[in-house]
């Protein structure tokens, strides 16, 4: 067995992004799915994968038309208080060979809506690779289960296969849960956070600084407890896109409801939140003061070295932030960053760059190449980040930093620091006793 | 409706029973899917991947690869990965991918070998049958491939088939030899639980074969046939809890609900009780009783639970029956709810 592959960050950014090595290339190898990374390879499992983002819309049910197989890990959904929320069409192999089972989908629509006690808000039908291959045009099979069922329909594409696509199911899955919006009056005070599933930290400066500008009413679907708040969400003014996945959603936001958008990303640099900010405020006509909020966040992260000393840590790429971003801020905080588990593409690509000039022998590795399954520590680290690096180093302390509340700006940044600071702290307390 | 699951989530698939009796054999099992097949086996049907490595992968389909029917990037990616890991052989685990764009198994195992220098063998699963099939599928293909030579038989040696987590809830197979200590055998063989390809080998050194759930009898009847080796059926390790309560039950109407060998086993610790037993998954003939039926879906449970007093079944199905006013006594089986058993809780 070969040992894990690995790549220096100065080795990769020498190569350039139009030659990355075929390790580090999902679509030039087998795809190990390590324990490390099961959400990659089962998004329906953990997070929000297509299953659950497609529930995101307040009181909407979830019909899956699949082979079984497809359906099997829901189970693990119905611990989160989602059982009454999912059901299922099985395919057998006639259905996916001849694609007779969409005549089916309407009359299992029509049984759903009579058996439910509530009505449902819409139904979300998720279709699988087989629909992908069939080129099932799931618009039409949708308005057949609106016409039968009463209740609005909607497609969840739950396509694997077109993964590392223009418009990966992700990004379609957004478009989805934000179709059923009518055009309504927009209200110039009030606008929609885009991108995440479920809300932004309470204390995150987003919030103040818009409501510094006038903003009122800020709209998120992660807080909408119900669909007459859901259907709220088009009396926005503007939308801000916090992710990119989002961006196709917003678009067509901006076509069927005429709301326009400006993108954020979220970024642990603290100078870049800054300028970020800066950009956001000229675009919506705004000076937004976040001086208080970035001295903070520079005093915390002086406070943090100042107390741990240079760390060395591990970065994974199962959690809240980009891996490289993140691993090029802990670098520019002042520590060290021995490895990092992650997927580079074109959008990450300029931080390895960065990190390249900063941190030269930093190790990249990919958690889906298969030599990933004899990987072993081979260097020095201090604390780790990511679900996968805690996997990887079980033995060090460490912080998933990948729960239901979305870190964002100076706040994020805070909510990094404060949770390798608790878990530092936890592990010296453990080492003194 | 015919094939809508309002109450449950889907069962163990065919393509999670055969990854599931390959786990431990050594060698490289690729899963032909796009990433979500593997993820359903890896993150929840295969509780070992945990706690046992096992070289089990995705080939990472994309739409392109399936529509053109790129068989030979499939198998150089397989190659690849016989140079990084040393296997002594390779298993290709089909899902609904290949199903729909009709792929050639057997030419995508002859063209494995012929790349790669080792047997390959490949399971022609498609994600919309129930583990049962897959499982014997591949304990019918992994035995005849591998279990070619007559060894000399051992005496006192028992095989035993069928042991997976999907069958058992078990992830090692300690809590099977623990039941079967002390009745006289002096080698216990778990084939596929703790035990690799070797064992598979060798298996004709078993004096006798004990075959634990329906998936494990096609095997257990090609080896008998080739070396002689006699089998007996029987589930030696169900949940103490269970028996316990089932035990107390007298005079009651009983449906009994589990893979069919570990249901029958149960029957046989009641008393003064008229039982009957279910299952969502292959029932064989020969070990079934009259009044024994297959739950085809959903609403034939509904019906049937009106004829008993109680059920002794997975609790994830009470979901389907709330209005079943009678007993309800847990039986886990990991190929329904998922639920794995703790080790020390056998009868």
């Amino acid at each position: 067995m070969h040992n894990a592959y690995s790549i220096t960050a100065a080795e990769l950014a020498a190569r350039g992004l139009g030659d990355i090595p075929d390790e580090l290339s999902s679509a030039k190898h087998m795809i190990y799915s390590s324990p490390a990374t099961l959400d990659y390879n089962s998004p329906g499992a953990k997070g929000f994968g297509v299953k659950r983002a497609g529930l995101v819309i307040p009181e909407s049910v979830m019909l899956l038309v699949a082979p079984g197989c497809c359906g099997r890990n829901t189970a693990l959904l119905n611990e989160l208080g989602y059982s009454e929320r999912f059901f299922y069409l099985l395919l057998d192999d006639t259905d996916i060979v001849t694609g007779r089972y969409l005549n089916k989908i309407p009359q299992a629509c029509a049984e759903i809506a009579e058996e439910s006690e509530k009505k449902p808000s819409a139904i979300v039908i998720c279709v699988t690779c087989v629909d992908a291959l069939l080129g099932t045009d799931m618009e039409r099979i949708c308005r057949s289960c609106e016409d039968a069922s009463g209740i609005p329909s909607i497609p969840a594409y739950m396509y694997a296969l077109t993964r590392e696509k223009r418009l990966p199911p992700m990004a379609l899955v957004r478009k989805s849960v934000y179709s059923l919006l009518k055009p309504q009056k927009r209200i110039s005070n009030e606008c929609a956070l885009l991108g995440y599933f479920s809300a932004l930290d309470d204390a995150c400066e987003l919030y103040e600084l818009l409501h510094s500008a006038g903003i009122r009413k800020i709209h998120e679907i992660g807080r909408c407890r119900s669909f007459a708040e859901y259907e709220q969400i088009s009396r926005a003014n503007f939308s801000i896109v916090l992710n990119a996945e989002a961006r196709y959603a917003a678009q067509d936001m901006q076509k069927t409801l005429g709301i326009p958008f400006v993108e954020m990303t979220r970024l642990f640099r603290i100078e870049k939140i800054r300028t970020q900010y800066r950009l956001l405020g000229q675009a919506i006509g705004a000076e937004l003061d976040d001086s208080a909020y970035y001295e903070k966040a520079e005093k915390r992260i002086s406070d943090f070295r100042q107390t741990y000393g240079s760390l060395r840590f591990a970065v994974g790429e199962c959690l809240n932030a980009d891996s490289f971003e993140l691993a090029l801020s802990l670098i520019e905080y002042g520590h060290q960053v021995a490895e990092i588990y992650g997927t580079i593409g074109e959008r990450n690509f300029v931080f390895v760059k960065r990190i390249a000039e900063r941190s030269p022998d930093t190790r990249i590795f990919s958690n889906l190449e298969p030599s990933m399954l004899n990987y072993r520590r081979g260097c020095e680290i201090d604390a780790v980040i990511g679900n996968d690096a805690m996997y990887y180093h079980p033995d060090l302390p460490g912080i998933g930093f990948q729960e239901e509340t979305q870190p964002f700006g100076y706040q994020g940044v805070l909510m990094l620091l404060d949770g390798l600071d608790s878990a530092l702290s936890e592990s010296r307390r453990k080492e003194n006793a | 409706m015919k094939k809508l699951l309002k109450h449950m989530s889907p069962l163990a698939p065919d393509d999670s029973g055969a990854c599931g009796v390959l786990y431990e054999m050594g060698g490289i099992t690729v899963i032909c899917d796009a990433g979500g097949c593997a993820g359903n086996v890896c993150g929840f049907d295969e509780p070992r991947w945990h706690t046992k490595k096992s070289a089990l992968f995705s080939a990472g389909l994309r739409d392109m690869d399936a529509i053109l029917g790129r068989d030979d990037l499939l198998v150089h990616k397989l190659s690849l990965i016989c140079g990084q890991i040393d296997a002594p052989f390779t298993a290709i685990v089909g899902t609904p991918v290949p199903a729909v764009i009709a792929t050639d198994f057997h030419a995508l195992e002859r063209m494995s070998e012929r790349k790669t220098g080792l047997p390959c063998l490949t399971l022609e699963t498609d994600g919309t049958r129930r583990y049962d099939y897959g499982e014997a599928l591949a304990y019918d293909t992994l035995f005849r491939r591998f279990a070619a030579e007559q060894y000399p038989v051992k005496p006192g040696s028992l095989g035993v088939i069928g042991v997976t987590p999907l069958n058992t809830g078990f992830i090692t197979a300690e809590p099977l030899l623990r039941s079967l200590s002390g009745k006289g055998y002096s080698e216990i063989t778990c084939f596929g639980m703790d035990s690799g390809l070797e064992a598979v080998i060798r298996a004709s050194e078993c004096e006798s074969l004990l075959v634990i759930a329906p998936s494990g009898l096609k095997a257990a009847q090609y080896l008998q046939k080739n070396f002689g080796t006699p089998f007996s059926v029987g589930y030696p390790c169900l949940p103490a809890e269970t028996v316990r309560a089932a035990s107390a039950l007298r005079g009651k109407r009983v449906l009994i609900i589990h893979q069919q060998f570990a249901a029958n086993a149960l029957r046989e610790h009641l008393t003064d009780c008229e039982a009957d037993c279910a299952a969502w998954f292959k029932q064989e003939k020969q070990y079934a009783l009259p009044g024994d039926f297959r739950i085809a879906e959903e609403e034939t449970l509904v019906q049937a639970a009106e004829r008993y007093d109680v059920i002794i079944a997975d609790a994830v199905m009470r979901r389907i029956v709330p209005r079943f006013a009678g007993e309800w006594i847990d039986f886990p089986h990991y190929a329904v709810s998922g639920c794995a058993r703790e080790s020390g809780s056998l009868s």
